[in-house]
C-alpha cells in the first residue's frame, strides 16, 4: 500500500470511530434519561414488620432498605424499569416516590413562620423526576383499573351462580384475553366498595375552590391535573396541625403547578410526612391500600394481607411444609400463603360455618383472578378449608409443619374471659399436631397477658423465639414466633374418661 | 376436600385415639381441578404421606391405580409423580362423608368443606 493510501485509511478509520463514538454517546445519553433513572421509593408497611419487608425488597428487587425512625416506613432505591416489580411486593401497604427528604428540618418558632416556610418550600422542590415516575406508574394503574372492573363483574357472577359452568368460564376467558393488555402487573386491587379511609387534609378553602371548579367544567382538559395533599404529622414539639400544613403547602403547590385541588378524584396525591424533625415529601404511587388485596368477602375482623404475609415470612416456610391456620376467619393468612408459597400446602380451618364459607369464597375468587390474569385454564391452588374446633383438631399428631394464626383478641371477637380457657387449650392442641423439632408457630394476639400465662406452662413443647410488636387498628398486639421442641407430645394420663391417648 | 387433606385428617371422638385414622371416605360428588405440576413438591411430599390411607381413598374414588407403595427411584419417575400429583392435589371431593373407623361417627363433606365439629358430649372435656 502506498503511503498516501495508508494515511487515507487511517484518517477514515479515525473518522469512523469518531462518529461511532459520538453516536454511542448520544444513544446512551437518551437511554440513561428514561431507563436508568434512579429513584427513592418509600413504602408503608405494618409496624413491626419493617425488617421483614426489607428482606422481601432485598430478595425481590436486590435493593437494600433504609428503615425509617418513623415507624412503619422503609425506603429503597430502584431504577424506573423495576417499578412494575415494586408493585408485586407483598409486605407493603402503600408506595410513594420520594420528592425530597429532610433529615433534620429546622422549624421556625411561630406557626405563621412555619406555615410560610411550607408555602415557600413547594416551589423549591425537585419535582420533575418524581413526576416522571408518577407518570410511568399511572400507565400501570390504567391497565389495572380496567381489569379490576372486569374481575368484579365476573367474580360477582361466579358467586351468584354458585360453582359456575366450566364452559362459561372458558368463554369468558377467551373474551378477556382479547381485552387484557399484556401486563406484567398482578391485579391486587379489591372490591372498591370496601374503601380504606385515607387521612384527609386539604383545607376548607381549597375544598370550596374545588366545588366551584367541578360545577364549572364537567369535562376536564387532560393537561390540568387534579391533586390533593395528605399530611401525616407525628411529634410533640410542633406548633401546627397537619390540616394547616396540608392546606398551606397544598395552596402553594396549586399555585406552582396550576393544578386543581380535588379531594376524591385526584390524579396526583402529594404526601407530606412529618415525624419530629424528619420531613419526607412524596407522591403516592398506590391508590387504595394494597393490604386488602386477596379478600373479596370480608368478615368482622379480617386481617391485612400485608400482615398475613409478614407473619408467614417470619416462619420461613420450606417447600412442602404443611401450613395450618386453625382459626382462619375469612382465610386471609392461608390465602396469602397459597399465593406466595405455592410449594407448600395450606389448610384453613375455623369452627364458625360463616367464616369457613367466606374463606372458601375467597379462595374461589382468587382462582377467578388468576384465571383472568393468565387468560388460560385456572390452576387450582394448594389450599383446602375445613370446619373444626381449634381445641380439638382433627389432625394426626405431629403432622403439621407450621401453624400461623390470628388469635381472638377478646375485643371484637370472643371475650377476655373466654380466652383464659381457649388459649391454653389451643396451645396444647397446637403442640400436639405440630411436628416436634422442626415445627413452628406464629401467633398474633392482643391478649398478651393471657397468652404469656398460657405459654408459661408449656416450656417442654414450645420455645418462644421472637416477638414482634404490632399495631392492629389502634390496639397494641404482638406476634409471637414459637419453635416446637423436639419432645414428642405426651398425653395427659387418662382418668375419668377424659382425654384419651392418641 | 383434596386427598392430601384427607391424609392428614383424623377422628377426635373421645376414646378413639390413633384408631381414628384413616377416615373412611365416601363421595357422592367429585370434581377434578387441574393444579400446576411441581415434581419436586410431589417427590418431597411422598415420604410425608400415609400411604395405606391414600391407597384406600384413591380406591374408593376409583381413581387411577395407585401402587401398593412408592416404587423405588420414584423421585425421578415423572409418570409416577404425575399420577401421584393428580391423586393428591387435583381430586376434590365436593359432597360426601368421612367416617370414623372406630366409632362409626359420620362427618359430612359439603361444598368441598368437611365438617369435623363434634358435640360437647362427644369430645373429651
Amino acid at each position: 500500500m502506498s503511503e498516501v493510501q495508508e494515511a487515507t485509511n487511517q484518517l477514515l478509520d479515525g473518522n469512523l470511530h469518531g462518529n461511532q463514538r459520538s453516536i454511542q454517546v448520544t444513544e446512551s445519553g437518551s437511554r440513561s434519561e428514561s431507563e436508568h433513572l434512579q429513584v427513592t421509593i418509600g413504602a408503608t408497611v405494618p409496624t413491626g414488620f419493617e425488617q421483614t419487608a426489607a428482606d422481601e425488597v432485598r430478595e425481590k428487587l436486590g435493593s437494600s432498605c433504609k428503615i425509617s425512625k418513623d415507624r412503619g416506613k422503609i425506603y429503597f432505591d430502584i431504577s424506573v424499569e423495576s417499578l412494575a416489580q415494586v408493585h408485586c411486593l407483598r409486605s407493603v401497604d402503600n408506595l410513594f416516590v420520594v420528592v425530597k427528604e429532610f433529615k433534620d428540618y429546622q422549624f421556625k418558632e411561630t406557626k405563621e413562620e412555619v406555615l410560610k416556610d411550607f408555602e415557600e418550600l413547594a416551589g423549591k422542590l425537585p419535582w420533575s423526576e418524581p413526576l416522571k415516575v408518577w407518570k410511568v406508574n399511572t400507565s400501570f394503574k390504567k391497565k389495572k383499573t380496567k381489569r379490576k372492573k372486569i374481575n368484579q363483574n365476573s367474580s360477582k357472577e361466579k358467586i351468584d351462580n354458585g360453582q359456575g359452568d366450566r364452559a362459561d368460564e372458558r368463554d369468558d376467558t377467551k373474551g378477556f384475553t382479547n381485552k387484557t393488555l399484556g401486563s406484567h402487573i398482578l391485579d391486587y386491587y379489591e372490591n372498591p366498595a370496601i374503601k380504606e379511609e385515607i387521612s384527609t387534609l386539604v383545607g376548607d378553602d381549597l375544598a370550596s375552590c374545588k366545588d366551584e371548579a367541578d360545577e364549572g367544567s364537567k369535562e376536564d382538559t387532560p393537561e390540568v391535573l387534579k391533586f390533593r395533599v395528605t399530611c401525616n404529622r407525628a411529634g410533640e414539639k410542633h406548633c401546627f396541625s397537619s390540616n394547616e400544613a396540608a392546606r398551606d403547602f397544598g395552596g402553594a403547590v396549586q399555585d406552582y403547578f396550576k393544578w386543581k385541588a380535588d379531594m376524591t378524584n385526584f390524579d396526583v396525591e402529594v404526601l407530606l410526612n412529618i415525624h419530629d424533625n424528619e420531613i419526607v415529601v412524596g407522591i403516592a404511587l398506590t391508590e387504595e391500600s394494597l393490604h386488602r388485596r386477596n379478600i373479596t368477602h370480608f368478615g368482622p375482623t379480617t386481617l391485612r394481607s400485608t400482615l398475613a404475609y409478614g407473619m408467614l415470612r417470619l416462619c420461613a416456610p420450606q417447600p412442602t411444609d404443611i401450613i395450618v391456620d386453625p382459626m382462619c376467619g375469612t382465610g386471609a393468612i392461608p390465602i396469602e400463603g397459597a399465593t406466595e408459597w405455592s410449594n407448600c400446602y395450606h389448610i384453613a380451618g375455623d369452627n364458625n360455618p360463616l367464616a369457613v364459607n367466606r374463606a372458601a369464597n375467597n379462595i374461589s375468587s382468587l382462582l377467578t383472578k388468576s384465571q383472568m390474569k393468565e387468560g388460560k385454564v385456572p390452576w387450582g391452588l394448594p389450599i383446602d378449608a375445613v370446619q373444626w374446633d381449634s381445641c380439638h383438631l382433627p389432625l394426626r399428631t405431629g403432622s403439621v409443619d407450621i401453624i400461623v394464626t390470628d388469635m381472638p383478641f377478646g375485643k371484637r371477637m370472643g371475650s377476655k374471659k373466654r380466652n383464659w380457657n381457649l388459649y391454653p387449650a389451643c396451645l396444647r392442641e397446637m403442640s400436639r399436631v405440630c411436628r416436634p423439632g422442626t415445627g413452628r408457630a406464629v401467633l398474633l394476639t392482643q391478649d398478651k397477658k393471657c397468652f404469656t400465662k398460657a405459654l408459661s406452662g408449656m416450656g417442654h413443647v414450645w420455645r418462644k423465639v421472637h416477638t414482634v410488636w404490632v399495631n392492629i387498628g389502634g390496639l397494641h398486639a404482638a406476634v409471637y414466633l414459637l419453635k416446637r421442641t423436639p419432645q414428642a407430645f405426651v398425653h395427659p394420663v387418662e382418668h375419668d374418661g377424659e382425654r384419651a391417648p392418641w | 376436600m383434596k386427598l392430601l387433606t384427607h391424609n392428614l385428617l383424623s377422628s377426635h371422638v373421645r376414646g378413639v385415639g390413633p384408631r381414628g385414622f384413616p377416615l373412611r371416605l365416601q363421595a357422592t360428588e367429585v370434581r377434578i381441578n387441574p393444579v400446576e405440576f411441581n415434581p419436586e413438591f410431589v417427590a418431597r411430599m411422598i415420604p410425608k404421606v400415609e400411604w395405606a390411607a391414600l391407597l384406600e381413598a384413591a380406591d374408593t374414588l376409583h381413581l387411577v391405580e395407585v401402587p401398593k407403595e412408592p416404587i423405588e427411584g420414584y423421585e425421578h419417575d415423572e409418570k409416577f409423580l404425575k399420577k401421584m400429583h393428580h391423586v393428591l392435589l387435583e381430586v376434590d371431593v365436593l359432597e360426601g362423608t368421612l367416617q370414623c373407623p372406630e366409632s362409626g361417627r359420620l362427618f359430612p363433606i359439603s361444598r368441598g368443606i368437611p365438617n369435623m365439629l363434634l358435640s360437647d358430649e362427644e369430645t373429651e372435656t
